[in-house]
């Protein structure tokens, strides 16, 4: 589904280098919920873009289905990031002057898709989310936990191998993060592959599989449910 | 010791004899508190003495007669005030990982780092089936009942979590030592 090989990144930071991450090397399932965790600075969110094709590795390779990231041109980057890929961030990342549903449908907008053919199912998308009477709303007239589910809903749309979560309830509390949580686990338990960052142990227990980070490279890869492959 | 009002909270909702008692506490608190025959016995015999709990005799074929356990109005006035009052002990560190921290710590940090890990993958694979067992009922029943169970295991999760920041928290601080120290 997705693999890493000796996967490392450096930056240049004035004349500095600063290795965010080294000789990382794993593979996801499909049907996995895995959970990234690691302190402050130890790599997460890079790890998180180079799975899904955001940043390019320095050293090693990335795979998504077996497709390599590396040695394509951008618009083919673009276009398994936009298609293969959902994304799901802690500030929701919604355009605020679109509404829920046009939010939603963007991916496939993007894609030239016309919005006839779109709207219907950014509907449903809407509808399996729990947000069916919200689909006119723009951003500011909703809550956080429904920006969030506007955002999940942005991420299925395509029909993506994975769906890469950055602490996806960092901004919100806990009864609203844990019905985030109820419909990320509820989407996994339909096939949906999901790899989440997060400081949250009450969120990763909601996968069964955790693989920690330490100084960039990965510290512990643990298996913590058998209810999944 | 709340043993005793765990057992008036059970006999208050119906008479049950100690096999069935127990059952009831384990399903309802079991995941974070496990009992014996024994200590469920002693306590039920206290509770009597206190004249909180009374018993019926009910005769069973070929075997001794049995005694179902009834609550009395003392026993209720006592759960009730217990009930109303707030608790205001914090929890206790009296965790057998603590006293193993307390003579760990001093010679040699490698055993007790690796038995952070150990620890907190033991957290984590319990906060999983905590979370299990809250999936579970939620595709399960509603009501008071199973209201209450998913937030006593909200509780099991949040002092999951806790303990698991605290132990992160334990090996940064360990390992900033030992820089310190070289």
């Amino acid at each position: 589904m997705i693999e890493l090989r000796n996967a490392g990144k450096t930056y240049q930071q004035g004349s500095r280098e600063v290795r965010a991450l080294r000789d990382v090397s794993f593979v996801i399932n499909k049907g996995e919920f895995l959970s990234i965790m690691g302190p402050s600075g130890s790599g997460k969110s890079t790890l998180l873009n180079l799975m899904g094709g955001l940043d390019q590795p320095t050293s090693g390779e990335v795979f998504i289905d077996s497709r390599p990231l590396h040695g394509i041109t951008d618009n083919e980057l673009t276009l398994i990031r936009r298609r293969r890929v959902g994304y799901i961030f802690q500030f929701f990342n919604l355009l605020p002057l679109l509404t829920a549903e046009e939010n939603v449908g963007l991916p496939l907008l993007l894609d030239g898709l016309p919005f006839s053919e779109v709207k219907p199912r950014a509907a449903a998308l809407l509808d399996k989310v729990g947000l069916k009477e919200r689909a006119e709303h723009r951003p500011e007239q909703l809550s956080g936990g429904e920006m969030q589910r506007v955002a999940i809903a942005r991420a299925l749309i395509t029909g993506p191998a994975v769906i890469l979560a950055d602490e996806p309830t960092g901004n919100l509390d806990s009864h609203t993060s844990e019905e985030i949580f109820l419909l990320l686990k509820s989407l996994n338990d339909q096939g949906q592959t999901i790899v989440m960052v997060t400081h949250d142990p009450k969120a990763a227990a909601y996968g069964s599989r955790i693989i920690t980070l330490k100084d960039g490279a990965p510290d512990q890869d643990i298996v913590i449910g058998g209810d999944n492959p | 010791m709340s043993i005793k009002y765990a057992i008036l909270g059970i006999l208050a909702e119906g008479n049950l004899h100690g096999y069935d008692l127990k059952s009831s506490f384990d399903e309802k608190v079991g995941e974070f508190w496990s009992l014996n025959y024994g200590q469920i016995y002693s306590t039920l015999d206290r509770l009597e003495k206190d004249g909180f709990v009374t018993h019926d005799r009910e005769a069973q074929e070929k075997r001794p007669d049995r005694k179902i356990f009834r609550i009395t109005p003392e026993g209720r006035q006592e759960l009730t005030q217990w009930l109303a009052t707030p608790v205001t002990r914090i929890r206790a560190l009296r965790d057998e990982f603590f006293i193993k921290l307390v003579f760990m710590v001093k010679s040699d940090p490698a055993p007790v780092l690796a038995l952070i890990d150990k620890q907190k993958t033991l957290h984590l694979k319990q906060m999983n089936r905590l979370t299990q067992r809250k999936l579970a009922m939620k595709n399960g029943g509603a009501g008071n009942g199973a209201l209450v169970s998913e937030l006593l295991i909200d509780a099991g999760l949040f002092h999951a979590e806790a303990d698991i920041r605290w132990l992160t928290l334990c090996e940064a601080k360990i390992k900033a030592a030992i820089v310190q120290e070289k």
